[in-house]
């Protein structure tokens, strides 16, 4: 074989890769570099000034302020709520169990624009159904306006990608339940750790690469989540829900601004390329261990 | 052997291929949205003028209504445009001054075709002296009342402010006396900037308000009227409680399944809204009536103006094909061809004197109201910028005075000081 073969062979996956993701990685941080609005027509050269105007912009600090609560404080409940479906299935409780598995599956495999119509409407001021619910039991007295109110918006979206997110997670932490050697339960049975002792003390520890994995991609995916906040609050009301990728649409697409655009799409990859590191380090360490 | 007979094959085909040039233009035809019923129309006239001119090949594109702009500036950024394209009037302003469109004016004939259209609607495709589309249809905003609702409180639809405000306090109601409201007087779309701009703007134009100066350098929805048209929407929703609570969430499909299953007495709608109301719940009835007014201008109820908006087919800059065109843009927009909309069903109203005109016309549903409204009608000032202004600057600080969170004059006065620093930042 020719020294040459290897890199021939490779050529069209690299002209591929390189042509779908490193073009317009590499356009979009050109034009973030230029004063670049479409229907204006003309570029020119403006350095980082895009940069600086999304930093200035109180809209850009918000919709970060959002993005993290949304990502952090939803992957966490996800994981939480995938932990704990993930426990009872593997303690295998009655005959249902896979069958069940299946059914806490359902949100994961629906697709997150059909998901957010539906949450829409589930979560319909008038017509919907958990108003219905709550007023029919006597929780609440009027409807409450859960879309339609600043305060509750995002709330809302981040419980949508909690059901969405969790049956991941457990999946996941299933697997990791099953690969947890039965000999350090049995010896802790015997020097008499209750339950909750040995959940702590060998489940949750057992555990913690996985969850690591979990909360980074969870944090990555949510960052990056643009379909479901669009979907059903388009960033409202009144940019209450606004995250970084439908800033960028706006940004982009609504005042057709796209060197600022640009720039905050680059400054989102930056972070998102930073955790996607720390995820490749964790797993490079889970993979040592 | 082989190889030569294949190279000589290659060759035969190329030269095939290349010898004869057809002698037929292609026209590009983009359409974005439209009714079904006016899509039924428009495939049908397409196919009608591809029969009897021979040497033209009109090609009909289906667009999404929702992404016009990103579809045409990303087809014109990448020089593959169409040559003809259906457009908000509205638009006429950022694409004519981006250089997009063709001055119909150029024209020879222009003048003459020009004749055909209400001048009041043919205006709102001029920027900058000139014209850069023909009308198609054209919608224009009133009120509309739910009749079962006004009938049996025994009240008529509102013409000035205070009877508006008063007829929403009366029509929100708890129906089952379980102490939660079940009705309200308005409901207004705040789930879309764009369509709360739509919804505003009508109120303070019906007020005396314009949106910007004449010669278009100034803001002018922070005056006393137009603060007091958002103040106006902010004692109905924050004292009287008569304005839907979630209308922050509502897009048009809410608005429709709220109002046919009578929850909501009155909204601020257009010609669309007779067919979606007879889709939704066939036979529902309501009264369709011009904005209300503040009470001191009620003597020119009839004839301030409320909100117009026009559908117009614009031409591309860059076409090649430019007479044939023009040529295929008169066939459509006939007189002859107006008629569809004397249907309701097509969601808009003519624009052709002919046809505004017409008996057949004057038989449509709440045609006096839709006649008197279309001819005294506004549309968005001609400013390149106006709507990113309208519907991400008005719109949101609109919203945040309705729901408390600023006061009327500090949200229109921050909204226009937005309004002039975006201005700022795109020179």
């Amino acid at each position: 074989m020719k020294r040459s073969t290897p890199y021939l062979l490779l050529a069209p996956a690299l002209l591929f890769t390189g042509f779908i993701l490193l073009f317009p990685l590499v356009q979009n941080l050109l034009n973030s570099l230029m004063h670049m609005t479409l229907g204006r027509g003309g570029t020119s050269w403006s350095g980082l000034e895009n940069y600086s105007r999304v930093l200035s912009d109180g809209l850009f600090w918000l919709a970060f302020r959002n993005t993290v609560a949304y990502a952090v404080a939803g992957t966490v409940a996800a994981l939480l709520l995938g932990l704990g479906f993930a426990v009872v299935l593997n303690a295998r409780i009655g005959k249902f169990t896979d069958i069940m598995a299946f059914f806490y599956s359902i949100p994961w495999v629906v697709s997150p624009v059909v998901a957010g119509f539906a949450w829409k409407w589930l979560l319909n001021d008038s017509f919907g159904i958990f108003n219905e619910w709550l007023t029919s039991w006597g929780i609440v007295r009027e409807d409450v306006n859960w879309l339609g109110d600043p305060r509750t918006a995002l709330l809302c979206v981040a419980v949508a990608r909690i059901w969405q997110f969790y049956p991941f997670a457990m999946v996941m932490f299933l697997a990791g339940l099953q690969c947890i050697p039965q000999e350090q339960y049995e010896a802790a049975e015997v020097d008499g750790a209750t339950a909750l002792r040995k959940f702590f003390h060998i489940t949750i520890p057992n555990l913690r690469y996985v969850t690591a994995v979990l909360l980074l991609l969870g944090v990555i995916w949510s960052f990056n989540d643009f379909n479901m906040v669009f979907v059903m609050t388009r960033g409202g009301p009144i940019n209450s829900s606004m995250v970084l990728p439908v800033l960028v649409r706006e940004y982009s697409f609504v005042y057709f601004d796209v060197g600022k655009g640009s720039a905050l799409s680059i400054l989102v990859f930056a972070m998102l390329f930073l955790l996607s590191f720390l995820y490749l380090r964790v797993l490079t360490r889970s993979d040592a261990a | 052997m082989r190889l030569k007979y294949a190279a000589m094959l290659l060759i035969a085909m190329c030269f095939l291929s290349c010898s004869r040039t057809s002698d037929v233009v292609e026209v590009q035809f983009w359409n974005f949205g439209g009714m079904p019923k006016f899509l039924d129309w428009i495939r049908k006239q397409v196919q009608v003028y591809n029969n009897t001119h021979p040497k033209v090949r009109v090609v009909l594109g289906e667009k999404s209504w929702h992404q016009i702009r990103e579809i045409l500036y990303a087809g014109f950024s990448a020089g593959a445009g169409p040559d003809i394209m259906t457009l908000h009037a509205d638009h006429a302003a950022e694409f004519g001054a981006g250089g997009y469109f063709y001055p119909l004016n150029n024209f020879p004939d222009f003048e003459q075709v020009k004749q055909r259209f209400e001048p009041n609607i043919m205006e709102s495709t001029r920027y900058n002296g000139n014209y850069y589309g023909l009308p198609s249809s054209a919608i224009v905003f009133i009120l509309v009342c739910n009749k079962q609702l006004f009938d049996a409180e025994g009240i008529a639809p509102p013409r000035t402010w205070s009877q508006f405000r008063e007829a929403a306090k009366r029509l929100t109601k708890d129906l089952d006396g379980d102490g939660a409201v079940d009705q309200y007087g308005l409901v207004l779309l705040g789930g879309d900037k764009g369509g709360f701009s739509y919804r505003l703007a009508p109120l303070m134009m019906r007020a005396g308000v314009k949106i910007m100066s004449n010669d278009v350098t100034k803001f002018e929805f922070n005056s006393p009227r137009g603060v007091a048209t958002v103040k106006l929407l902010a004692d109905m929703h924050q004292i009287d409680h008569s304005v839907t609570p979630g209308f922050l969430a509502y897009t048009l499909s809410e608005i429709n399944d709220l109002f046919c299953s009578n929850k909501v007495a009155m909204s601020i709608e257009g010609p669309w809204f007779q067919q979606l109301v007879e889709d939704k719940n066939p036979g529902k009835e309501f009264y369709t009536v011009p904005v209300p007014v503040p009470d001191d201008l009620v003597d020119q109820y009839k004839t301030l103006p409320s909100l117009q908006d026009m559908v117009m087919y614009p031409i591309s800059a860059h076409s090649k094909h430019l007479t044939e065109t023009w040529e295929f843009l008169k066939y459509i927009r006939s007189a002859e061809a107006d008629m569809l909309y004397i249907d309701h069903k097509t969601g808009g109203l003519p624009t052709t004197i002919q046809v505004l005109n017409s008996p057949e016309n004057a038989k449509r549903k709440a045609w006096d109201v839709y006649d008197n409204e279309i001819r005294h009608s506004t549309p968005w000032p001609a400013h390149p910028h106006i709507i990113p202004i309208v519907k991400n600057i008005l719109a949101p600080y609109g919203q945040k005075a309705i729901i408390g969170e600023m006061t009327p004059q500090d949200a229109m006065d921050a909204a226009v000081n937005e309004a002039y620093a975006l201005l700022e930042e795109g020179r």
